[in-house]
């Protein structure tokens, strides 16, 4: 699997998903966050959300329709040897129960540097897109993974 | 300055995200792959502090006003382990172009030993 530099641009995944009610409850739920918006239609008409949103971090629940190991393989990256650095996320738009996000995750850098141990490591940043039903970009995210040396 | 404490973070919490999540990597629910590969035992996955942190940037900011979320991994938090959650404002400033007025916050979670396991930064609608 290693050897293999991955190139600026290369697709990595496509995928899509559902933003559901259930999802977002259980999302909430397991970021141990209480609030009523994440439930209560009421609750974030109070916020000015037109419908129930999802949490900040919620465009992980992607990871349900991606491979991982597929993802880091086509990378050319060893995957008992990746971790993940650092992940923004900017929003565009509010992202609510009932919306589908469709995402392209790209290779949008790629650095190579001695690692403190004598390997080389290998930094790979990623940017997605996401977009909702209707073509509108509601999320950027950028992810570094980092390949330490063997 | 705000602040929160959760946990202990338990087995059943990381797995409750793994379900939530779709993140099925082994090493953080099968203690026997995670000694495997050389770790004490399974241990949380950063995305589940990522989340915590960030309800404490939407508690306070309003997710609305949030613009940008960003987080950085630095150490694990195994099962047993409390965190200290904490935000401060760093900055504020006004957006040339828009005329909006941003704020700029830091946020930590921290371990019960002062290990800092998630740094993030956050944008907000002032």
């Amino acid at each position: 699997v290693n050897g293999a530099t991955p190139t600026v641009g290369t697709l990595v995944d496509e995928f899509s998903f559902p933003v559901d009610e259930s999802k977002v409850r259980e999302f909430a739920l397991a970021i141990k966050d209480p609030s009523p918006r994440y439930v209560d239609p009421a609750a974030a008409a109070a916020e000015g959300f037109e419908r129930v949103p999802a949490p900040l971090t919620f465009a992980v629940v992607a990871a349900h329709h991606r491979d991982a190991a597929a993802a880091v393989g086509l990378l050319g990256l060893d995957i008992s040897r990746v971790v993940v650095g650092e992940v923004a996320w900017q929003y565009e738009r509010p992202v609510l129960v009932g919306d589908r996000l469709d995402g392209r995750r790209v290779v949008a850098d790629v650095k190579s540097r001695d690692g403190g141990r004598g390997g080389r490591m290998t930094l790979v940043t990623l940017e997605t897109e996401l977009r909702n039903q209707h073509g509108e970009l509601a999320i950027r995210q950028r992810e570094v993974l980092i390949e330490t040396g063997a | 300055m705000t602040e929160l404490t959760v946990g202990p973070i338990t087995r059943t919490d990381i797995v409750r995200f793994a379900g939530a999540s779709g993140d099925f990597n082994p090493l953080h629910h099968d203690e026997e792959r995670a000694r495997a590969a050389g770790f004490p035992g399974v241990f949380a996955m950063g995305q589940l502090q990522a989340g915590m942190l960030s309800r404490l940037a939407t508690d306070w900011l309003g997710l609305r006003a949030i613009r940008s979320y960003r987080v950085r991994f630095s150490a694990k938090v195994w099962p047993g382990d409390t965190l200290f959650l904490r935000g401060r404002e760093e900055a504020r400033h006004r957006e040339e172009e828009t005329g909006e007025e941003l704020v700029h916050c830091v946020l930590e979670a921290v371990r019960q030993d002062g290990e800092v396991a998630v740094k993030a930064w956050v944008t907000a609608l002032a």
